[in-house]
C-alpha cells in the first residue's frame, strides 16, 4: 500500500519478463554503489553515481571506448564533418531496438532521427513538451556550453542528422558520447504524455543500451535485466544489480562476504587489506582530474612569471601527496591527467627548491617578507580531499621563502564566483574532466575564460590560446595533439598556476568477476563483464 | 477518555507549528541553496540561478515562502523533493516502512530482553548477574552506535559468518516487488521459498544495534523501579498471603513497576529514530532516517520540512499513545 505507482507500473509492465520467476538468476552482477540516482534520465543529473545506474539503459550518437576517452561509433555509425568542421553528418545505425515492456510500452518501430532530435531538442528547446517535466535542470547540456555551440539539428532523412554548429568544434563530438546526450525513444514520451504520466519518462527508463531496466526501490537496489537484442557489446549476466550501499566499510565486507562482486570507492585505509586478500582485487588508475593552486596573473607580484615560478619550487608536493592525499593521489606537472591523450610527458615537474625560490623572488625585485592570501577550498572535491590541510602545509613551506600567507575561504558557491571575479591572489581549486576531450581542460587556461569565467589565473597567452582555438577547429587527432603538447610547454614555462595532484581511483571486485575495464571518467559499465 | 485525547491534540498543535517553523527556519540557515549546491566547478550563471530561484519560489521573502508552505500543509500538499521530483509524502511512506520495521524490531528486542533481565537483577539484587548486568548496561548506554555496528559487521559477518553484512534480503537469490514495504511481509508474500528467513536473517544485526541502547535503559529502568516496588507494603502483604514468589513478582510488583518503564519505552522512540539515522547508514537500510540526512546536504528544503514533520508527528503520537497505556497497566491513573 505504500509502494508508489510507479514501481507498480514498473513491475506491472516487466511481468512477463518476471512471471513465475522466484528470480533465481543462472548469473547475476551485484554493484555495491554508493546511493541513489537523482532521476534515470541523465541529461538531468549530475553526479557519477546518478549517470551509473543511468547508462546501463541507453546509448549514445558517439561513445567512449569502453576503458578509454577515444571516440568511437555508438548509435551513429559513422559522421562526416564539412563546411569548415560547421557542419557535422550523423548517419544513424539501422536496426537498433528500444526496450519493449517497460512500463508497459511497447515500442512499434526502431530507433530513428526522431529519437535523436527528441533527446536533444527537449533540453535545448523552451517550448518543447517536454521542457519543463521533471524540474528541466539540463546542467550539463548548458555546462557544455550546447545552447552556444549548436545552430540547428535536423534530419534529412530516418537516418541522417545534421548538426550545424555557429563556429567549429571537433571536442563536441566527445561531448556527444557523455551522459546528458543519451537517446531517448521520442514514442514513449509521445506515449506516457498520452496517458498524462510524463513525469514517468524520467523515473521508468527505456533506451536501446546492453541492459534493460526492471525496477528501482529508493535507497536499497536498482535491477537490469540483459538486453539480448543489444546491437553492441552485450552483456555477459542475465541480471545487474545495484545494491546501495553508502557506508565503505559496509561495501567492502559486503565484497568480502560475497554479498556483492564490486564495490566503488574503497577507503584509503583499507587498500592493504584488499591487496592481501586473495579473493579480492584492487585496481586503480588516475581520475580524470586536477587540482592546482591558481595565481591571479593580473596581480602583483603574481604578474610575473619568476614569481610563479618561484612559488612553484617553494612548495613539497611529495608531502601534500602523503600527508593530504594518504596515497590515493599522484602528483600532477601538466593540467590533464596521464590518461588522456596528447598528455605531454616531456614537461618535467618543478623541482622543491626553498633555496631556488628564494633566489628566483630576489631576482624579481620581491623583498621578502611578503604577505599574500591563500584561499582554500571549503569542500571535499574529488581531486583533493581536504582543501585546508592542504593550505596549512602550504602556508608552513611558503614561511620558509619569508612568505607569509593568510588562509581564507568561503561557502562553496561563494568561493567559486568570487574566485572567478578575480577576488583572489592567490586559491586553491580543480577540475574534473567531463568529456575526455584535451579542450575540456586546456580551456581552464584559455582567454575567453579568463573574463569572469573558469579561467581563475586570468593569465590570457597568445601563443597559448592560438594554438588552443586552433585544436578546436582541427579534426585530425595528430595535429590537435601536436598543439596541446606544445601548450603545456608553454603552460609550464609561463606558470599560471602550481599544478598539485591527480587523484587515483581505487575500484575492489571479487577475483571471479572478470572482463572489468577501469574507466578514466571514473564510471562504471558492466557490458562484456562476466563473473566465473 | 476521549476529552483527555482531545485535550492533548490540541496541546499539540502549537508544538506543530513551532516545529514547522524551527525547520524552515533552520535549513535556511545552513550556508548554500538547493540549486548553487548541486554544481560543480563549473558553476551556474547568474540567469539560470535566478530562472531556477523563481521557479521553486526561492525568490520570495522569506515569511512569504513559510506561509505558503503551511498553506499548502494545510492542504496536505508536502512538496515536491527537489532531488528526486518525487511528492515527499509518497518518498516518505515508500521510506518509511523500512524504518519502522527496524525500528519494532528494535524496541521489541531491547523489552524482551531488557524487562526480564532488569526484573532478575532486582530479584537478585548484589549477586554476580546484577552487577554483570549493571556494568553492561552501562556499556550497552554508552556505545557509540556507529563504532558497535562496524564492529558486528566485522566480527559477526565478515568473522564468523553468521549473518548477512547489510542489505534486507539476499539480492541474488531473491527478487519480488515490494507490496507493503515491510520485508518480513512481502517476502511471505513473495511466495519465494527461503526469503522470508533470508529477511529476517538479514534483520538481526541491525536490529542488535538499534536495540542496544533502548535495552539498556530499559533493562536499567526496569531494575531500579523493581527494587523500589519491591520494598513496599503490598508487596509484603502480597508474600505474607502466602502467594508464590512468581506471582509475587510477576503480577503485584512488575505490573507496578512497569508504569515509568513504559514512560521510558515512550521516550525511546525519538532516541530510536535517532538511532536509525545511523543504523540505516551502517547497514544500507532504505528508512527515511538515511533519506533526512541526504536532504541535508542536498539542501531539499520540501523533503526535509516534511520528513521532520512527519516523524515529529509520529513521535508525538506514541507519546500520546504511551500516556494512554498508563491507564492500561494501571488502572488508578485512568483518564477519566
Amino acid at each position: 500500500m505504500f509502494n508508489s505507482s510507479l514501481k507498480l507500473a514498473a513491475s506491472v509492465g516487466i511481468a512477463a519478463m518476471l512471471l513465475g520467476a522466484s528470480a533465481v538468476s543462472a548469473k547475476t552482477l551485484v554493484y555495491c554503489s554508493e546511493g541513489s540516482p537523482e532521476s534515470f534520465t541523465p541529461a538531468l543529473n549530475g553526479t557519477g553515481t546518478s549517470f551509473d545506474a543511468d547508462r546501463p539503459v541507453f546509448d549514445k550518437l558517439t561513445a567512449f571506448e569502453r576503458g578509454g576517452t577515444n571516440v568511437v561509433p555508438g548509435l551513429a555509425t559513422s559522421w562526416d564533418v564539412t563546411d569548415g568542421g560547421k557542419t557535422l553528418t550523423f548517419h544513424l545505425r539501422k536496426g537498433v531496438k528500444f526496450h519493449s515492456g517497460v512500463n508497459g510500452f511497447k515500442p512499434t518501430r526502431e530507433f530513428n532521427a526522431d529519437d535523436v532530435l527528441f533527446s536533444f531538442n527537449r533540453q535545448w528547446k523552451p517550448d518543447h513538451p517536454y521542457f519543463k517535466v521533471s524540474g528541466g535542470k539540463y546542467d550539463y547540456f548548458n555546462d557544455m556550453d550546447m545552447p552556444a555551440l549548436l545552430d540547428t539539428i535536423e534530419k534529412t532523412d530516418d537516418y541522417t542528422v545534421v548538426m550545424k554548429l555557429k563556429e567549429p568544434n571537433m571536442p563536441i563530438l566527445a561531448n556527444l558520447a557523455m551522459d546528458f546526450a543519451s537517446i531517448h525513444s521520442a514514442e514513449y514520451a509521445d506515449y506516457l504524455m498520452k496517458t498524462g504520466k510524463p513525469e514517468q519518462f524520467d523515473q521508468i527508463p527505456v533506451g536501446t543500451g546492453p541492459f534493460i531496466f526492471v525496477t528501482y526501490q529508493k535507497d536499497a537496489m536498482i535491477r537490469f535485466k540483459k538486453n539480448a537484442d543489444y546491437f553492441g557489446e552485450k552483456a555477459l549476466v542475465d541480471d545487474l544489480v545495484f545494491a546501495i550501499t553508502p557506508d565503505p566499510t559496509a561495501r567492502l565486507a559486503k565484497l568480502k562476504a560475497g554479498e556483492c562482486h564490486f564495490a566503488i570507492a574503497p577507503r584509503p585505509a583499507d587498500l592493504e587489506e584488499i591487496k592481501k586478500d586473495k579473493s579480492l582485487s584492487l585496481i586503480s588508475q588516475s581520475g580524470l582530474n586536477v587540482s592546482y593552486w591558481a595565481f591571479n596573473t593580473e596581480k602583483p607580484p603574481f604578474d610575473k612569471k619568476e614569481v610563479r615560478q618561484a612559488f612553484n619550487m617553494a612548495i613539497d608536493h611529495e608531502a601534500i601527496i602523503k600527508e593530504v592525499f594518504l596515497g590515493s593521489g599522484t602528483a600532477a606537472k601538466n593540467l590533464i591527467p596521464p590518461t588522456l591523450w596528447s598528455y605531454n610527458d616531456k614537461v618535467s615537474a618543478y623541482p622543491y627548491d626553498p633555496e631556488k625560490a628564494k633566489a628566483l623572488l630576489a631576482a624579481a625585485g620581491v623583498t621578502t617578507p611578503i604577505d599574500i592570501d591563500l584561499w582554500y577550498l571549503p569542500v571535499q572535491r574529488p581531486y583533493n580531499p581536504n582543501g585546508k590541510r592542504m593550505a596549512e602545509m602550504m602556508q608552513a613551506d611558503l614561511a620558509k621563502i619569508g612568505v607569509n600567507a593568510k588562509l581564507v575561504t568561503y561557502e562553496w558557491g561563494e568561493y567559486r564566483k568570487r574566485m572567478q571575479k578575480g577576488e583572489h591572489l592567490t586559491g586553491q581549486l580543480g577540475w574534473t574532466g567531463d568529456n575526455g576531450d584535451p579542450d575540456n581542460f586546456f580551456f581552464l587556461r584559455g582567454c575567453a575564460a579568463s573574463k569572469g569565467g573558469q579561467n581563475v589565473t586570468k593569465w590570457c597567452n597568445k601563443e597559448f590560446d592560438d594554438r588552443l582555438n586552433k585544436a578546436k577547429s582541427v579534426s585530425d587527432i595528430a595535429e590537435r595533439t601536436k598543439l596541446y603538447e606544445e601548450m603545456q610547454v608553454i603552460e609550464h614555462d609561463e606558470a599560471p598556476d602550481m599544478k598539485i595532484a591527480h587523484s587515483i581511483v581505487f575500484e575492489a571486485l571479487r577475483a571471479e568477476v572478470t572482463g572489468y575495464k577501469q574507466s578514466p571518467f571514473g564510471s562504471h559499465e558492466f557490458q562484456g563483464v562476466d563473473v566465473k | 477518555m476521549i476529552k483527555f485525547i482531545l485535550r492533548r491534540l490540541l496541546l499539540t498543535i502549537p508544538t506543530f507549528v513551532a516545529l514547522m517553523f524551527v525547520t524552515f527556519i533552520a535549513i535556511r540557515l545552513v550556508p548554500g541553496d538547493p540549486i548553487e549546491v548541486r554544481t560543480g566547478e563549473h558553476g551556474i550563471s547568474p540567469e539560470r540561478l535566478a530562472y531556477f530561484r523563481h521557479e521553486l519560489g526561492l525568490d520570495q521573502p522569506v515569511w512569504k515562502q513559510f506561509i505558503d508552505y503551511v498553506w499548502h500543509l494545510l492542504h496536505g500538499d508536502f512538496g515536491v523533493s527537489l532531488s528526486s521530483n518525487e511528492k515527499v509524502l509518497t518518498e516518505f511512506l515508500t521510506l518509511f516502512p523500512a524504518t519502522l520495521e527496524l525500528s519494532i524490531a528494535g524496541i521489541l528486542f531491547a523489552v524482551v530482553l531488557g524487562v526480564p533481565a532488569g526484573v532478575f537483577a532486582a530479584v537478585k539484587r548484589g549477586s554476580w548477574f546484577d552487577h554483570t548486568l549493571m556494568g553492561a548496561a552501562v556499556a550497552g548506554f554508552s556505545m557509540p552506535i556507529f563504532w558497535w555496528g562496524l564492529l558486528l559487521i566485522m566480527l559477526v559477518s565478515e568473522g564468523w559468518h553468521l549473518t548477512p553484512v547489510s542489505g534486507r534480503i539476499d539480492m541474488i537469490n531473491f527478487y519480488f516487488e515490494p507490496t507493503t514495504g515491510f520485508m518480513l511481509i512481502d517476502s511471505l508474500l513473495s511466495d519465494q521459498k527461503g526469503a522470508f528467513l533470508s529477511a529476517l536473517h538479514h534483520l538481526v544485526l541491525p536490529m542488535i544495534v538499534l536495540g542496544t541502547v533502548p535495552l539498556a535503559v530499559i533493562a536499567r529502568m526496569t531494575r531500579s523501579s523493581m527494587l523500589e516496588v519491591l520494598s513496599e507494603d503490598y508487596v509484603r502483604t502480597a508474600r505474607a498471603k502466602g502467594l508464590s514468589e512468581f506471582r509475587v513478582i510477576s503480577l503485584h510488583a512488575l505490573r507496578n513497576a512497569l508504569i515509568p518503564v513504559v514512560t521510558v519505552v515512550g521516550l525511546q522512540v525519538g532516541g530510536l529514530l535517532a538511532g536509525a539515522v545511523l543504523t540505516e547508514t551502517i547497514f544500507s537500510w532504505p528508512g527515511v532516517g538515511k533519506w533526512l540526512i541526504d536532504s541535508i546536504g542536498r539542501r531539499d528544503y520540501p523533503a526535509l520540512q516534511g520528513g521532520i514533520l512527519l516523524i515529529s508527528s509520529l513521535v508525538i503520537i506514541v507519546n500520546l499513545l504511551v500516556d494512554l497505556l498508563y491507564g492500561a497497566i494501571n488502572p488508578r491513573i485512568r483518564h477519566g
